[in-house]
């Protein structure tokens, strides 16, 4: 096998890498182990929807930096011509947009209908400012995009504020432990997540140039963070399986 | 410290600082969660408390009721049967005799019958269907006025303290009826649909202004108990226009 091709795909960034394709693995057989009704549940197939789409994207972010021409030429069609090397517009559009949407539709998911519609009107409100924003000029798909992430973190911050607050009113949740839902974890994971990922998008750039060891730290607390929220996210799958760990939830599906 | 350190710095507070505000903001959260949990055990012991203590108010309600007409029945029917027995019997015509036996039989009978409702396992083996018609009968024996009852379905399956609340919801109810209405007619309607199961209990009686407070806590009363059981007490009532009673129990 090519060299390079090992070293995209495994060794330039094993964290990443190796972490993505156990965890992928594990949330595979979990998910064709559960039985045909919980395949068809959201709270099942929404996170190996995500953890899925993440593989997708992080072995097409490898691919990328193995195959430099492909690179270039999708550059090039973006109008990008002075940074060949950017793969950026590849992960503004996965992670930015995409993946802020499906968050919203995970957390979705885990609040009461009376929430439900106000995290609606927030992915349409995201979405039209996020084609706003990139087919007006101000936010180019190949360049770092600031606003569109910070809009897409509030708003994920502002849902997840919403399962927290069913937490502690509705009498379903009232009556079961928190630590032992699984939502309570995803929830705790997504919030560490996007918040720690906010400071380290806000300031990896200006590190790069001044402090490259602190930023590559910080960048190494983002991926950690990512691989985290993605565990979680198999633990979700997994947990019909973990009945000692984690209660029973409630589907707000019938509300 | 140059101004690139300090702007580092800065960076690595921030960081510690959002860290710390998001993990004080998920143990917030947690102890939140376990006192509002607390409050929420306390309210509903309390809910089944009240619940258990208006169960229990019921069945003294429907037992008091029952030894009144046990009262009403030994001293109106039984002490009248007896007498008649005693007559009889001394008598010296043999047919007489014979008619008293046939009394004292019939006194048996009547006997037999109000001991069976002297605890409340009657109400265990009654569907409310059977309880509407016996009730009517009596009224309707007492030449009071006029009773119909339809039923589109059989109310036979219901938790004994359902079954509970709506015997003396409609106890009650036929008694007001009688006591201030003077209804020329009562009519009870038994339905069932999707959602929920109707006991509409109606008389073209007196009447009252519906929308005005009443001063008693009899409505209030009837109200709370279907209340207790997940149900419904719906009262619209205009002088002169009679009286409907809505009973709902959800399904």
């Amino acid at each position: 096998m090519d060299n390079r091709l090992i070293e995209a795909f495994f060794t330039a960034y094993p964290l990443t890498s190796i972490s993505l394709y156990l965890i992928m693995i594990i949330g595979t057989v979990c998910f064709f182990r559960l039985s045909k009704d919980e395949r068809k549940n959201i709270h099942y197939w929404l996170p190996f929807l995500i953890l899925s789409f993440t593989f997708c994207y992080e072995n097409l972010g490898n691919y990328t930096n193995y195959n430099y021409e492909f690179k270039k030429s999708v550059n090039e069609y973006l109008g990008n011509f002075k940074y060949p090397k950017f793969n950026l517009w590849l992960y503004n559009v996965a992670t930015r947009q995409i993946g802020t949407v499906l968050y919203l539709l995970l957390i979705k998911s885990w609040t009461k209908a009376s929430k439900k519609k106000y995290i609606n009107w927030m992915i349409i409100v995201f979405i039209v400012t996020v084609c706003l924003l990139q087919f007006s000029g101000v936010e180019p798909i190949y360049l770092s995009q600031p606003i569109i992430f910070a809009l897409g973190a509030n708003m994920i911050l502002v849902a997840v504020a919403f399962y927290f607050i069913d937490l502690i009113t509705d009498p379903f949740y009232l009556a079961k432990k928190p630590l032992k839902l699984v939502s309570f974890w995803l929830m705790t994971s997504i919030l560490f997540s996007i918040t720690l990922s906010y400071i380290s998008s806000v300031t990896l750039m200006y590190l790069y140039e001044v402090n490259p060891i602190l930023g590559q730290g910080l960048q190494q607390i983002q991926i950690v963070m990512k691989i985290i929220s993605l565990g979680v996210l198999t633990l979700v799958i997994a947990s019909p399986f973990l009945p000692r760990l984690f209660d029973k939830e409630l589907s707000y599906e019938s509300y | 410290m140059n101004p690139t350190e300090d702007q580092i710095y800065v960076i690595i507070f921030s960081t510690l600082f959002l860290g710390g505000l998001m993990s004080t903001f998920v143990v917030a959260m947690v102890f939140i969660h376990r006192q509002r949990q607390a409050q929420n055990k306390q309210k509903l012991d309390q809910i089944k408390l009240e619940h258990e203590k208006t169960l229990l108010n019921i069945e003294n309600e429907i037992q008091q009721e029952t030894l009144t007409h046990i009262g009403r029945e030994l001293h109106d029917n039984i002490g009248q049967l007896l007498s008649l027995a005693k007559l009889n019997f001394g008598s010296i015509k043999e047919h007489k005799r014979e008619e008293g036996k046939e009394i004292l039989n019939l006194v048996i009978k009547e006997v037999r019958g109000l001991s069976k409702q002297l605890n409340l396992d009657w109400v265990e083996s009654i569907s409310i269907n059977e309880f509407i018609a016996q009730q009517l009968a009596r009224i309707e024996s007492t030449g009071f006025c006029q009773t119909t009852l339809h039923a589109d379905v059989e109310l036979d399956d219901l938790p004994k303290d359902q079954k509970l609340v709506l015997i003396r919801v409609i106890q009650e109810s036929l008694n007001n009826a009688i006591k201030h209405a003077s209804p020329e007619k009562i009519e009870i309607r038994i339905m069932e649909n999707k959602r929920e199961k109707q006991i509409l209990i109606t008389d073209n009686g007196k009447g009252f202004d519906s929308s005005q407070k009443s001063t008693g806590s009899g409505m209030f009363n009837l109200k709370k108990r279907m209340e207790t059981v997940g149900g419904e007490f719906n009262l619209t009532s205009a002088v002169g226009k009679g009286t409907e009673i809505k009973l709902i129990l959800p399904n």
